[in-house]
C-alpha cells in the first residue's frame, strides 16, 4: 500500500513536471502579453510533428529535436508578429477568440498534413529503471524531472542575470514606460512568445512517447497546465512549476485511490483542487494582487 | 433623414419578418438547422447578458445547455411528461446549478472564473458517460418529436421552428427589459466599475449572482428546446466545444447587443458546415482563419462593425450636408 502510494507520487511528479513546463510557457506568454494562449499545446504538437517528419527523412532523432527548438522559437515569434501584434491591447474577449482560432486552425493543419492516425514517437531517454525501496524510478521519469530543472534554472538565469532578460521583464511589467528607457517593447514581447513556444515544444517532446503523436494529443495536457498556472498564480513562474507538480500528484493519487473518479473523471481533479485553493486565495498560491487605483 | 429609434424599429421588424418567413423559403432540413440555430441564439443571448452587459466571463454555457437538454429528455421519456411542460423545469434545474456555480464565482471573478467554468465544460461529457443510470451513457436518449396539432397548417419541422422562434422572442423581450432602465444601468455599472457601483448603493453580489442565474436559466431553456427539436440527446451533442461555440458566437456577433446573439448563432451553426463543404480536410483551418480575421478586422463583432459603419456614414452625410449648404448660398449670390 505504502509502496503503491510512493510509486504513484513518483509517477505524478513526472507527469506534473510536463504540466509544469507547459504551464511555464503559458505564464511566460501571460506575463509578456496578458494573453492566455490555450493554443500553446497545438503549436507545440505542430512542432513535434515537424521533428517526427525530419526523423522520417533520415535526420537523426536528437538532431531533429535540436533543430526544432530554435525553429519553434521562430514559429512562436512569427505567430506573435503576424497575428497578435495587430490586436495588442484589445479586450480579453478578442484575445480569447483569436486563441480559439489558433486552437482550431493549428490542429487542422496537423490533421490535414499528417492525418489522424496516432504515430509512435521515440523516447528521449533510455529504457532503464532502478528500484529503491520497492519504488521504481525509470530513466524516463528522472529525465523529465531533470529537464524541468534545467529549463527552470536556465529561464531564471536568463531573466535574472542577462540584460535581455531584464528588458523582457521591464517590457512585460511596464509596456508604456519601457520605450522611454530605450527598450524595444514589441521585440521583447516577440521574444517572450518565441521562448514560450520553445518551452512548450520541449514539454510536448517529453510527453509525446507516452501519448502517441496525434493532432489533438496536447488538449488534456493544456487543460492540466491551465489548472497548474491558475493554481500557482498567473504572474509567477515558480508558482507554475509548483502548481504543475501539485496537479500531477493529485491527479495520479486520485485516479488510483478514489475509485469513483477512475480514469474518466480524473480530468476533473485539477479543477477541483483549483476551485478549493482559489476560494481561499483568489490570486493563486504565488500570485500577487494587483493594486488598482479606482 | 430617418430618426434613430425609427431605424431600430424598422430593423427589428425586418429581422422578425425574415425569421418568420424561413419555413416558407427553405427545405425542411435547413428549417431544422435554423431551429437549432435559434436555440443556440437563446444560449448566446444569456451569455451576452453575462459577458457584454455584466462583465463576467463564463465558458460553461454549454454545461447549462446540456443540463436543460437532459432534464427535458429524461422527464419526457421516463415520466411521459409533455415536452413543452418540461421546459420550465429545465430552466429551473439549470438556474439552480447556475446558483451553485454563481455563489463561489463571486470570489473567482475574472480569469479564475473563466478557468473554473472551463473545467466544468470539460467535465460534462465524461460525467454524462459515467452517470449511465440516468443519462443512458453513450447510447443517449431518443424521444419522439411532438406532432403538430390538427389545426396547424404546416409540418412538424415548421411547428418546431416556430416554437423555437417564440422561445427566442420571449428571451429577447426579457433581455431587452433587463438591459434598459435602472436594471440595465446597474448591470453596466457593475461591469464598468464595481467600486463606484457599490458606492452608489448597488449590491454587487446580488447583481452578479442574479445575472449568472439568468444566464444559466436561458441556457437551460435553450437546451430543453434543443432536445425537443433534435429528438435525441447524448454526450456527443454536448461536447466541450459547444461551450466554445457559444463563446465564439457571442463575441463574433457582438457581446453588447441583443441582435448579435442571433448573428453569432447563425455563424457558429453554419460556418463550420460551409467550411467543410469547401474543403473537408481544411475546414478547421478555414474556421480558425475566419475567427482570427474577424478579430483583426472587427473586434466588437458583426454588430460592432455595423454600428461603426453606421456612425461613420452618419458623420459623413452630416459633413456633406454642412458642406453643401454654404455652397448653395454662394451660388445663389452669384445668380443675384
Amino acid at each position: 500500500m505504502m509502496q503503491l502510494f510512493l510509486q504513484q507520487i513518483v509517477e505524478g511528479l513526472a507527469a506534473g513536471a510536463i504540466y509544469a513546463s507547459l504551464a511555464l510557457a503559458l505564464v511566460l506568454i501571460y506575463r509578456a502579453t496578458r494573453i492566455i494562449n490555450f493554443a500553446q499545446g497545438e503549436m507545440a504538437t505542430l512542432c513535434v510533428y515537424c521533428a517526427w517528419q525530419l526523423n522520417q527523412w533520415g535526420v537523426p532523432f536528437i538532431l531533429g529535436i535540436v533543430i526544432m527548438v530554435p525553429a519553434s522559437f521562430l514559429f512562436g515569434a512569427l505567430t506573435f508578429r503576424l497575428m497578435i501584434r495587430p490586436v495588442l491591447g484589445a479586450s480579453d474577449h478578442t484575445m480569447v477568440v483569436i486563441c480559439i482560432g489558433f486552437f482550431v486552425g493549428f490542429e487542422a493543419i496537423a490533421l490535414s498534413v499528417w492525418g489522424a492516425d496516432p504515430r509512435a514517437f521515440p523516447r528521449l531517454f533510455p529504457d532503464h529503471a532502478w528500484t529503491i525501496g520497492g519504488v521504481r524510478f525509470t530513466a524516463n521519469n528522472l529525465g523529465i524531472l531533470a529537464t524541468l530543472c534545467v529549463l527552470t534554472l536556465g529561464l531564471s538565469a536568463l531573466f535574472r542575470f542577462t540584460r535581455i532578460g531584464l528588458a523582457m521583464r521591464a517590457a512585460a511589467a511596464e509596456r508604456e514606460k519601457s520605450p522611454l528607457v530605450g527598450i524595444p517593447v514589441e521585440t521583447m514581447l516577440m521574444l517572450g512568445w518565441g521562448l514560450a513556444a520553445s518551452v512548450g515544444f520541449i514539454a510536448a517532446v517529453l510527453i509525446a512517447p507516452s501519448l502517441f503523436l496525434s493532432p489533438p494529443m496536447m488538449v488534456p495536457v493544456v487543460i492540466y497546465a491551465l489548472a497548474a498556472a491558475t493554481l500557482g498564480g498567473w504572474d509567477s513562474p515558480a508558482g507554475a512549476i509548483v502548481g504543475g507538480l501539485i496537479v500531477g500528484v493529485a491527479e495520479s493519487l486520485c485516479a488510483t485511490f478514489v475509485s469513483v473518479i477512475g480514469n474518466e473523471l480524473k480530468v476533473g481533479v485539477p479543477f477541483a483542487v483549483m476551485a478549493v485553493i482559489l476560494l481561499a486565495r483568489p490570486r493563486g498560491l504565488f500570485g500577487s494582487t494587483a493594486v488598482i487605483r479606482a | 433623414m430617418i430618426a434613430r429609434p425609427h431605424l431600430r424599429i424598422i430593423a427589428t421588424a425586418a429581422i422578425a419578418l425574415a425569421l418568420v418567413s424561413v419555413p416558407a423559403l427553405f427545405p425542411d432540413f435547413l428549417v431544422y438547422q435554423f431551429s437549432v440555430a435559434l436555440t443556440y441564439a437563446i444560449a448566446i443571448l444569456g451569455l451576452n447578458l453575462l459577458m457584454g452587459f455584466n462583465g463576467q466571463i463564463s465558458v460553461a454555457q454549454g454545461v447549462f445547455f446540456a443540463i436543460g437538454g437532459y432534464t427535458t429528455a429524461i422527464l419526457a421519456t421516463r415520466y411521459g411528461a409533455n415536452v413543452f411542460a418540461t421546459l420550465p423545469i429545465a430552466v429551473a434545474t439549470a438556474s439552480l446549478l447556475g446558483l451553485a456555480v454563481g455563489v463561489p464565482a463571486l470570489r473567482w471573478q475574472g480569469l479564475p472564473l473563466a478557468f473554473i467554468t472551463f473545467g466544468l465544460a470539460v467535465l460534462v461529457p465524461p460525467l454524462a458517460l459515467k452517470l449511465e443510470a440516468i443519462t443512458k451513457g453513450a447510447t443517449g436518449i431518443s424521444m419522439a418529436k411532438p406532432a403538430p396539432p390538427a389545426w396547424f397548417p404546416g409540418n412538424q419541422d415548421t411547428m418546431l421552428y416556430l416554437c423555437c422562434l417564440a422561445g427566442l422572442a420571449l428571451c429577447v423581450m426579457i433581455a431587452a427589459r433587463l438591459t434598459r432602465g435602472d436594471t440595465g444601468r446597474s448591470l453596466r455599472a457593475v461591469r464598468d466599475n464595481g467600486l463606484i457601483a457599490e458606492s452608489l448603493g448597488i449590491n454587487l453580489a446580488k447583481v452578479r449572482l442574479a445575472t449568472f442565474v439568468t444566464c444559466s436559466g436561458m441556457a437551460g431553456f435553450a437546451g430543453g428546446l434543443f432536445a425537443i427539436v433534435n429528438g435525441f440527446v447524448s454526450p456527443e451533442s454536448f461536447q466541450m466545444t459547444k461551450s466554445f461555440d457559444f463563446l465564439v458566437g457571442a463575441i463574433v456577433g457582438g457581446i453588447t447587443s441583443i441582435s448579435g446573439a442571433l448573428i453569432g448563432a447563425l455563424f457558429v451553426m453554419f460556418l463550420p458546415d460551409w467550411a467543410a463543404d469547401m474543403n473537408i480536410a481544411l475546414s478547421g483551418l478555414i474556421y480558425g482563419a475566419v475567427l482570427i480575421a474577424m478579430m483583426l478586422l472587427a473586434r466588437d463583432g458583426v454588430v460592432g462593425l455595423i454600428r461603426t459603419l453606421a456612425t461613420g456614414l452618419g458623420a459623413y452625410l452630416a459633413q456633406r450636408n454642412a458642406h453643401e449648404q454654404p455652397e448653395d448660398r454662394q451660388s445663389r449670390q452669384f445668380q443675384t
